[in-house]
């Protein structure tokens, strides 16, 4: 039981994704097939519809997304930083850091992660590692939703009689990019506004909070 | 941490099949 415990986190998230995909996937069928319907086409089953490229773009665009989200705030907050937020380094940590404090190369622990203790082009790959697998999913998933929006998209287009686009012509179209922002604005108000709003509200409990009476200006080590 | 690194490589090779069927999928006109 303890180990579960230790990983409650990650296991109830993984769970709700399962759950909520699996809603998707349903909600997105009887949507599908009222659309094809009205269009005097043939509906399609679960199967069809989970393996085709328009449920796929409506989990590509939104995972994109999120990438990007948490690919930005791992990298700027290495920068930048915003004074009294539990999200935020205290202002005089911007940057790096050196080894000592990172625990790194002569000053890693016996238990410290091998490549932090190697250092070299090992231990430097390794300490941009989280950034590199975030921004890597980010990207596939952006090509991901551009590859599947485009038959998507095409399928709208044969509906009404109309040629198909090319990948190059769907990436300058107006529906590739309205999917991509739409989601990107989302992402950046929910980020921004978490910033800022961790400075003067708080959540008793949680680490993504200070604690209820620490000052609006003190920033958490 | 056994079942820390199992979750990990669940959530991983979820995103990897997942993102490799999406492009699978929009490759081949579906």
């Amino acid at each position: 039981m303890k180990t579960l415990k230790d990983n409650s986190l990650s296991l109830v998230f993984g769970l709700l994704l399962l759950i909520t995909l699996a809603a998707q996937a349903l909600v997105g069928l009887a949507d599908y097939n009222e659309q094809a319907e009205i269009a005097g086409l043939a509906e399609i089953d679960l199967a069809r519809y989970i393996t085709s490229s328009s449920f796929m773009v409506d989990v590509a665009e939104n995972w994109q997304s999120e990438y990007l989200q948490f690919t930005l705030y791992i990298l700027l907050t290495v920068w930048l930083v915003q004074r009294g937020s539990s999200e935020s380094k205290p202002p005089e940590d911007a940057g790096f850091g050196d080894d000592e404090q990172e625990r790194y190369g002569e000053f890693a622990q016996p238990d410290s992660p091998a490549p932090a203790r190697a250092g070299g082009w090992w231990g430097g790959l390794y300490s941009w590692s989280l950034t590199v697998v975030m921004a890597v999913i980010f990207l596939l998933s952006w090509g991901a939703q551009a590859v599947t929006g485009r038959v998507a998209f095409n399928e709208e287009r044969f509906r009404d009689l109309l040629d198909p686009f090319t990948l190059g012509e769907y990436l300058q179209h107006p529906d590739f990019w309205n999917r991509t922002l739409q989601n990107w604005q989302s992402e950046l108000l929910a980020v921004g506004s978490m910033v800022i709003f961790a400075v003067f509200l708080r959540q008793r409990g949680s680490p993504e909070s200070k604690e209820v009476g620490v000052p609006h200006e003190e920033t958490p080590k | 941490m056994t079942l820390a690194k199992v979750i990990f490589a669940c959530y991983a090779l979820f995103i990897v099949l997942v993102l490799a069927a999406a492009f699978v999928i929009g490759a081949s006109g579906r």
